[in-house]
């Protein structure tokens, strides 16, 4: 029986081996790399595309003092704060507890939320250019002539509002669920005695449902975070960073300046910058899941 | 519910109810259609003989738009390229996470508890500031496989790396998708195996059977469920990721539906909205119909990510 134990441990390294390499080669050795990268000045073309060299902190003093890439962390901050952590929050939220009723049409309603979600990023945003360009033409447009009210040139005047609506819409079905999993823990007779009580459905919420949520919403919150810093081909779609970089997401950035200025060592020193904030997101999520893993 | 003591207030709550089935209904009303109106130009659009970039009804209904898809256009080579790369990551990813989501659950070496965190911290790296390291270590092999194949194969040698090339061949991006996919079926896979009794196997190892034997006739069908909920995800997510293609994909032979789709649209001159419209339905299928699929795992798979 001894024996057939440790065989069971080499069986199990062996059957996780082929996973923690593919993981390593491509996701923690390229993490690695981009340190290592922007120290050099790596290019696409030119004399240093063939022969590289150390270049010690010159892309990250160049990156410190480009008004660009402080204008691109503070666009995505915006970008962040305003689609992941209010927007998809908020309407997510919404959705969620309208549908811990038992109203009719309940799977009707969750399939048009999750609609969004499963179309790809290059035809979410294609639609979007319908929605939004084209002047007075433009579907939104059209909404709030309806309403009487003068439309503007959306992606012109207020670029960065569109892109946070843009992603709000596409990210509430994730917020939905995981706050629905969320509300599904709260005990029923707690919400019953509450009621018994005599409290306030706004009482409910404030007193019990948001205490017993907050774990949930933190977790949440984190998650959105990382994965809307990683947002690309919905926004490049879109509007490709512009006009005159109000849009240009840090990720954005970081692939104009690798794949349209060829600028390979600078790229990686402003990938060292995302993964790192990145590591300081995920670090806090990794020590709220220790208790649970 | 208990019994109410009078008729009053049992009818004031009735209201009240009312009033939130009322507010319910608005609610999701209003977030409905915020969801849904984007989709109505480029469902009437791929329909429509004369489509615009706005909102309009169609004139004339027709199925030309798609049929000049896969005439006009190599819409077929597209999907093809598409439904290849992404199936096989995928396929690739369910019997890598299945394995390997096992050896998780069940292990109790040293090493499970930081693997696990580990898997949680790459899970948030994201891949836009990964794809600059990524491409430099993807040409130098590529340059590598270039040099020792050149010398055997000669002029065969493109032929041959349009299949093994780690750049602008399938296997770099099928592997480079992989990657980006397997850190959350893993975790998938590892909380689904928790939640399978080991009885089964030991059962199982009493009776005599081998590893592979209780792979083949134990595990795989206990676990059809998780590895489905895995496949689904990974194949909607990496189906939908136009970040990997457009780096790592450039002769027109390897296309794939994004990048057909986006290349189309930046014919600023003559953008054909209708054919346009017609790719977007054509690459939009796929993911939908693997969502009503993957719709009772979702709860379990987001919460899985966070829950444990």
């Amino acid at each position: 029986m001894k024996h057939r134990r440790r065989t069971a441990a080499w069986q199990l390294n062996l059957l996780l081996f082929p996973s923690a390499l593919i993981l390593a080669l491509f996701i923690i050795y390229p993490a690695l790399y981009s340190v290592y990268m922007s120290f050099t000045n790596e290019a696409l073309v030119g004399p240093s595309a063939r022969d590289p060299s150390l270049v010690g902190f010159r892309n990250y003093l160049r990156l410190f003092g480009d008004a660009e890439f402080w204008n691109a962390l503070y666009v995505t901050l915006v970008f962040v704060v305003g689609s992941a952590i209010i927007g998809q929050f908020v309407l997510g939220l919404a959705s969620a507890l309208a549908l811990t009723r038992r109203i009719r049409f309940r799977s009707l309603f969750s399939v048009f939320i999750l609609l969004p979600n499963a179309a790809p990023e290059v035809v979410a945003g294609f639609m979007w250019i319908s929605m939004l360009a084209g002047g007075d033409n433009a579907t939104l447009s059209r909404i709030v002539m309806f309403f009487g009210i003068t439309p503007p040139d959306w992606l012109q005047v207020f670029p960065l509002w569109m892109i946070i609506i843009v992603n709000t819409w596409r990210g509430i079905a994730t917020a939905m669920i995981l706050l629905s999993a969320g509300l599904s823990t709260i005990p029923q007779d707690v919400l019953e005695a509450a009621r018994i009580d005599g409290a306030r459905p706004f009482q409910i919420f404030r007193r019990i449902t948001l205490p017993l949520m907050l774990p949930t919403i933190v977790l949440y919150m984190l998650i959105s975070a990382v994965s809307t810093i990683a947002v690309f081909g919905l926004i490049y779609t879109l509007t490709r960073g512009g006009p005159g970089g109000a849009t240009e997401l840090v990720s954005i950035y970081i692939y104009n300046q690798s794949f349209t200025a060829f600028q390979l060592g600078y790229g990686a020193a402003v990938s060292v910058i995302v993964l790192l904030i990145s590591m300081a997101i995920g670090i806090a999520y990794v020590r709220m899941m220790a208790v649970r893993v | 519910m208990p019994a109410a003591p009078s008729s009053a207030p049992s009818s004031a709550r009735r209201r009240q109810r009312h009033n939130h089935g009322f507010l319910s209904y608005s609610t999701l009303l209003l977030i409905s259609v915020f969801c849904v109106v984007p989709f109505f130009w480029i469902f009437l659009s791929s329909f429509d003989g004369d489509a615009q970039l706005f909102l309009h009804w169609p004139q004339q209904w027709t199925f030309d738009n798609y049929t000049r898809v896969f005439t006009v256009e190599d819409g077929g080579l597209w999907l093809f390229n598409s439904l290849f790369i992404v199936g096989c990551a995928t396929i690739l990813v369910v019997v890598l996470a299945g394995f390997g989501g096992y050896a998780l659950s069940r292990s109790r070496a040293w090493w499970k508890l930081p693997f696990l965190y580990g898997i949680l911290l790459i899970r948030v790296l994201p891949p836009t500031a990964l794809v600059v390291p990524l491409y430099t270590i993807l040409l130098t092999l590529n340059n590598w496989e270039s040099a020792i194949l050149r010398p055997i194969f000669g002029g065969l040698t493109r032929d041959i790396m349009r299949w093994t090339g780690f750049i602008d061949g399938y296997l770099g991006i099928i592997l480079v998708l992989a990657a980006m996919q397997l850190p959350l079926a893993l975790w998938i896979m590892k909380t689904f195996f928790d939640s399978v009794s080991p009885e089964y196997e030991e059962a199982a190892i009493i009776d005599g059977a081998s590893l592979v034997q209780r792979i083949r006739y134990v595990l795989i069908p206990l676990a059809l469920p998780g590895l489905a909920a895995a496949g689904l995800f990974s194949f909607i997510f990496a189906w939908g990721d136009f970040l990997m293609p457009l780096i790592f994909l450039s002769s027109p032979e390897l296309q794939t539906l994004p990048l057909g789709l986006f290349r189309a649209f930046l014919r600023v001159n003559e953008i054909d909205y209708g054919l346009l419209a017609a790719i977007s339905i054509i690459y939009l299928l796929p993911p939908a119909a693997a969502f009503v699929f993957a719709r009772r795992f979702l709860v379990a798979t987001f919460t899985g990510g966070v829950k444990g």
